[in-house]
């Protein structure tokens, strides 16, 4: 209970004290930034691994008569973990990143308030600490993704406001239409609409996806995610690889398995058409993706289609299924934020931006693009990187659901995700060899080590997947 | 039919308000003359006064004045006209007001005219801007 | 002591200000005697309605009832406090305290001159009484009479500026308003007729065993009641005199109006229509129906004008257009959670409003600009008004954790009971659009650079003086306060609402 306390704490205790801290004192800061995001890990592996242990750690109470929570349970501390991790090694790349940049003082407090607005989507007990702490994302990463204070990104900026508090309403009328029928919020003691009529249940299944699928990318809701690459590329790689958008896809999750549990949603007429959605998402994003020239627009829109691989997991309704979205979350994250932070050395050291024009760039800074063949290559998902072991159990899950066309879309999306990023590489390597050394200097050592430290991470976890399994069989127990 | 007349003619009183009231009512929202607004406002309360004592008013009633002449006798509703003292004390207050404001927009534009004086506040925010640059 | 206070508390509360209101201009010269004055009465009067409202708590239910002069209900005039009169007495008296500490700051420099301000304070204690009274009134008449002296003790206040340009609104607000009483009048006066009460609850009795026989009376008295009241809340499309009398007025005087006054008029509608008419006739004439139409144009008509205004205090002025909207919309949803919501939206709504018009209100008198365009970087140089500007906002937004939300909770919970996708809607739309017009102010303030501090025309902003700030901090934490706990106020609302529609 008190690791909790903490591990939530831990980011917005941060956050206030970077922001009375002169913006001169950049030092002063990097250590308050790293001590704060170190410590809000450590409290957040002491969390999950209480919660995996089968122990029950929550805080709850009311306000007015509508209840509050705030009760990790398995699929939280997954998503807890993922975040708590790779913001410090986010940190830690934006201290090279930024350095240097102007506003530091801002960015890194709303790095770190936003740090523990993760962990309470993660860690929410209820739908209605769940659409708090959602909609809180969306207004402390604003901020951020306005970074750079051009017109473009104030306009991108407009857009991710309007489109995720639309998303967010949306929510809100659900939740209190469930609130309504079931009488409570709660997400231990089984799904909420477990015991409920099934008229009208298709609508609200719709309304809960409709609105979290605005922060999970799916496709038609998906346009605010390009637009918000405007922001500084630590903000790209955590924010908009992984947590908001993870946010997203752990409410869809929490909506199939904690509101309306799989049972149900498979009764449903729209619960049968809901992987079909994915599949679209998956096949037609990885095409835009394919077309983009700016590299971190490529990234995005293979976002979008990354993220309904784990969206599509969760839609089979099966244990492999849900396996795999687990794995696929879990794996897909160290390799993104990998490949968003190559594009940001790229982009800083060597001014390229756009694929066509980065001939060279790899005689420029061969590490850098070392380190951004094998993540891309862990994109197609083959061994030996951790992607694998997640696509492995998505096909499996889809079998077993007798949607074997779905493995078919999983196969063809690899291809078409090789046939993303292995021009990029070749181009890389194209063109005069220069004798200059791009990947001199403690900035970019500061960005490059996290980014090499994750690969090494992704590796081991695609040769030794038995590391991670535990948390995956939790949560896997935890809904079948 | 001729029955309908007569119920017409019977509550002529509440004609009159009618007529009054949309008199008032017209000028009020078409004229831009300030002053013509303020008598505008006037009659429509002169045409709610008059449907609250008509309200009261009882054919043949007397007044109701206690004594033993008119003891068994129909007494006129005192209240409505009660009322309509503190109605017409409220409007007297708010023409008072009006006239006020009148005085004072007079001094500022030299004409009490509502369309005129939009015309002069825009040319002197035009002026205004004009300065700035 | 207390036992001989309680009964004469109800009239105490209105009678203080009124009766401080005329002695006030013997004391004209001394200021701060009547600076004193003025803020011992809000807090005498803030305190009287906490008492009030905890004996009506604890009463559960039963009202106290004060009869003027000693005369019984169907002959004397009778004031009456029950759970929706506490809570509007909170309401005035919680807000306008805020507000005149403010108002000390600096009122002289914005009416001109000590002697103005003098008089400002009057026509306030007027404000205030009036709708104090409004909030505990029984009797038909009076409610003209309160509507009649909030509407002239708001011209008064409008036109406090020594400006041509407050006078013009001023008088427009006038023949609005005037407009809108003699409606009103009308409507009461045809009440009258059918019934012969001028009583409340015995108007109400009569009027429900004989509507039958003369429906037409009926309906006429509905629609002036709903076009009188409709004028003097700004209900779109009546608002047209509400942007300009809004935002000439001094920054005090425009919380008050926009956070109370409309209010006040708002709570005289909900008891003609439910303490008089009642839910059933409302039914009967689809009032219920045309409320809600009424409100959701108003909410998107307003938001959307909001948006288009680039003068701040206008653009605050067109959102309390469209948040009338939603209170308007709460009252035709007739059910309980709807009209609990909407108690509770008011009064959040009240908060809100005077945080933002107050906080705009420093912002203009420390840069001496009016528009949103022109506000870059004042984040930084004036942070804590900035702050409750951003608390306010976020507030009416709706986030979780603020006032707006518990408000707009309900009244989705009543939308949503009704069954119809309109409410529904219409409430998430207005919040998104809400945020549409309020988030570029608070992008401006604090995340675009301040503009060259050498130019000879900006003079360094700061915040307000003490007393200002510790207004802003009070309404601020009000608006948090009502957010995370707002049960007692919520359950005075969720008490009135079942009164209100005659459930036990």
């Amino acid at each position: 209970m008190l690791s909790l306390i903490l591990a939530l704490s831990c980011g917005m205790a941060g956050g206030l004290i970077v922001a009375v801290i002169p913006q001169t004192r950049s030092r002063l800061r990097n250590l308050v930034v790293l001590i704060f995001t170190t410590a809000g890990m450590i409290f957040t592996w002491r969390v999950a691994l209480r919660v995996f242990a089968g122990e029950n750690v929550a805080i709850a109470g009311r306000i007015g008569e509508l209840p509050w929570s705030i009760n990790p349970d398995p699929l939280g501390a997954v998503f807890g973990l993922i975040a708590a991790t790779l913001w410090l090694f986010a940190a830690v790349y934006s201290f090279g990143y930024m350095a240097e940049k102007h506003e530091q003082r801002t960015y890194y407090a709303f790095l770190l308030i936003s740090f523990s607005v993760t962990l309470g989507v993660a860690f929410s007990g209820n739908l209605l600490v769940l659409y708090l702490f959602y909609e809180l994302l969306t207004f402390v990463t604003y901020p951020l993704v306005i970074h750079e204070r051009s017109s473009e990104a104030v306009k991108a900026g407009a857009k991710y406001i309007l489109y995720n508090l639309g998303g967010a309403s949306v929510i809100l009328v659900a939740i209190i239409i469930t609130y309504g029928r079931a009488g409570s919020l709660d997400f231990a003691g089984g799904p909420i609409l477990a015991n409920s009529l099934q008229n009208g249940l298709d609508w609200l299944l719709l309304l809960f996806i409709i609105g979290f699928g605005v922060k999970a990318a799916i496709m038609p809701l998906h346009r605010w995610l390009p637009a918000a690459m405007a922001a500084p590329t630590p903000v790209s790689a955590l924010l908009h690889a992984v947590a908001v958008v993870y946010a997203g896809v752990y409410g869809v999750l929490r909506v199939v398995y904690s509101v309306f549990g799989h049972e149900l949603v498979g009764r449903l007429g729209f619960g049968t058409i809901l992987p079909f959605v994915a599949a679209c998402t998956i096949i037609v994003g990885v095409i835009i993706a394919a077309k983009q020239d700016v590299l971190k627009r490529r990234l995005a829109y293979q976002t979008i289609s990354h993220l309904s691989y784990i969206l599509l997991g969760a839609f089979t309704l099966q244990p492999w299924g849900l396996a795999g979205a687990m794995l696929h979350m879990i794996s897909y994250s160290t390799l993104k934020t990998t490949l968003f932070f190559c594009a940001g050395i790229i982009a800083e050291q060597s001014g390229a931006t756009k694929i066509s024009k980065m001939g060279g760039v790899g005689w420029l800074l061969p590490k850098t693009m070392a380190v951004f063949s094998i993540a891309a290559i862990g994109m197609i998902g083959i061994l030996p990187l951790n992607t694998f072991w997640g696509k492995y159990y998505l096909m499996k899950g889809s079998v077993a659901a007798g949607m074997w066309p779905l493995a078919l879309v999983l196969i063809v999306s690899g291809i078409i995700n090789a046939i993303c990023f292995i021009p990029v590489v070749v181009n890389a390597f194209r063109g005069e060899r220069t004798r200059i050394n791009g990947e001199r200097g403690s900035r970019v050592t500061l960005m490059l080590a996290p980014a090499i430290l994750l690969v090494i991470v992704a590796l081991l976890m695609g040769l030794f997947p038995g590391f991670v399994w535990p948390g995956v069989q939790a949560v896997v127990n935890w809904f079948f | 039919m001729k029955e309908l007349f007569g119920k017409l003619i019977m509550n002529y009183p509440y004609f009159a308000a009618a007529i009054l009231f949309m008199i008032g009512a017209l000028t009020v929202l078409t004229r831009s003359d300030l002053l013509k607004k303020l008598i505008g406002i006037n009659i429509m309360e002169s045409a709610i006064f008059l449907i609250f004592v008509a309200g009261g008013n009882i054919r043949g009633g007397v007044a109701p004045l206690l004594s033993k002449a008119n003891s068994g006798a129909v007494y006129v509703n005192p209240l409505p006209s009660a009322l309509m003292l503190t109605g017409i004390v409220v409007s007297v207050s708010v023409t008072a007001f009006a006239l006020a404001l009148i005085v004072r927009l007079h001094r500022a534009y030299g004409t009490i005219d509502l369309q005129r004086i939009a015309e002069l506040r825009s040319e002197v925010a035009m002026d205004d801007s004009n300065h700035h640059t | 002591m207390t036992a001989t206070i309680i009964p004469d508390l109800p009239v105490f509360v209105v009678i203080a200000p009124l009766f401080v209101a005329f002695v006030l201009p013997t004391f004209a010269r001394r200021m701060r005697l009547v600076e004193a004055l003025v803020i011992l009465v809000g807090i005498l009067g803030f305190l009287g309605a906490l008492y009030l409202a905890s004996l009506v708590f604890a009463q559960k239910g039963s009202p106290l009832i004060y009869s003027l002069g000693g005369w019984q209900a169907p002959w004397g005039i009778e004031l009456k406090a029950g759970n929706l009169g506490a809570l509007f007495l909170l309401v005035v008296t919680g807000v306008s305290l805020p507000v005149s500490l403010f108002a000390k700051g600096n009122l002289a420099q914005e009416v001109g001159g000590k002697e103005r301000s003098a008089r400002f304070y009057v026509l306030y204690l007027l404000l205030g009484g009036a709708l104090a009274g409004m909030a505990v009134t029984n009797d038909l008449f009076n409610v003209f009479v309160l509507v009649e002296v909030v509407t002239l003790s708001c011209c008064g206040l409008v036109s406090a500026r020594n400006h041509p340009r407050a006078a013009e609104a001023a008088f427009k607000y006038l023949i609005m308003a005037t407009l809108g009483s003699t409606l009103v009048m009308g409507g009461i006066g045809f009440i009258y007729m059918i019934t012969g009460h001028l009583n409340m609850e015995f108007a109400a009795r009569e009027l429900a065993s004989i509507w039958q026989h003369s429906p037409h009376v009926v309906w006429m008295a509905l629609s002036f009641i709903l076009v009188g009241f409709g004028v003097k809340a700004a209900v779109f499309p009546l608002h047209v005199w509400l942007p300009d009398a809004h935002s000439t007025a001094p920054s005090p005087a425009s919380a008050i109006l926009s956070g109370l006054a409309v209010k006040g008029y708002l709570i005289c509608l909900l008891k003609f229509l439910y303490n008089v008419f009642g839910s059933a006739l409302m039914q009967e004439f689809a009032v219920d129906r045309i409320l809600v139409l009424a409100g959701a144009v108003a909410i998107i008509a307003g938001s959307i004008l909001a948006l288009s205004q680039d003068e701040l205090k206008r653009r605050l002025a067109y959102s309390t257009v469209a948040q009338v909207g939603y209170i308007v919309l709460g009252l035709g949803l007739l059910n309980r959670q709807g009209l609990a919501g909407t108690l509770f939206y008011l009064a959040s709504h009240a908060v809100i409003k005077s945080t933002l018009f107050l906080a705009a209100g420093a912002i203009i008198a420390a840069t001496g600009k009016k528009k949103v365009s022109e506000l870059s970087g004042i984040g930084r140089k004036m942070p804590l008004t900035m702050a409750a500007f951003t608390i306010g906002s976020l507030g009416l937004i709706g986030l979780p954790l603020f006032s707006g939300f518990v408000g707009k909770w309900y009244l989705l919970l009543g939308s949503i009971e009704t069954g119809k996708p309109l409410p529904t809607v219409v409430v998430i739309a207005g919040s998104i659009l809400c945020a549409t017009y309020l988030l570029p102010v608070i992008r401006r303030a604090y995340f675009e650079p301040a503009p060259d501090t050498t130019n000879a025309d900006w003079q360094d902003p700061q915040d307000p003086g003490f007393s200002q700030k510790l207004a802003l901090i009070l309404l601020a934490a009000i608006v948090v306060l009502l957010g995370v706990v707002p049960g007692p106020l919520l359950e005075l609302a969720k008490r009135a609402a079942a009164e209100l529609l005659l459930l036990q």
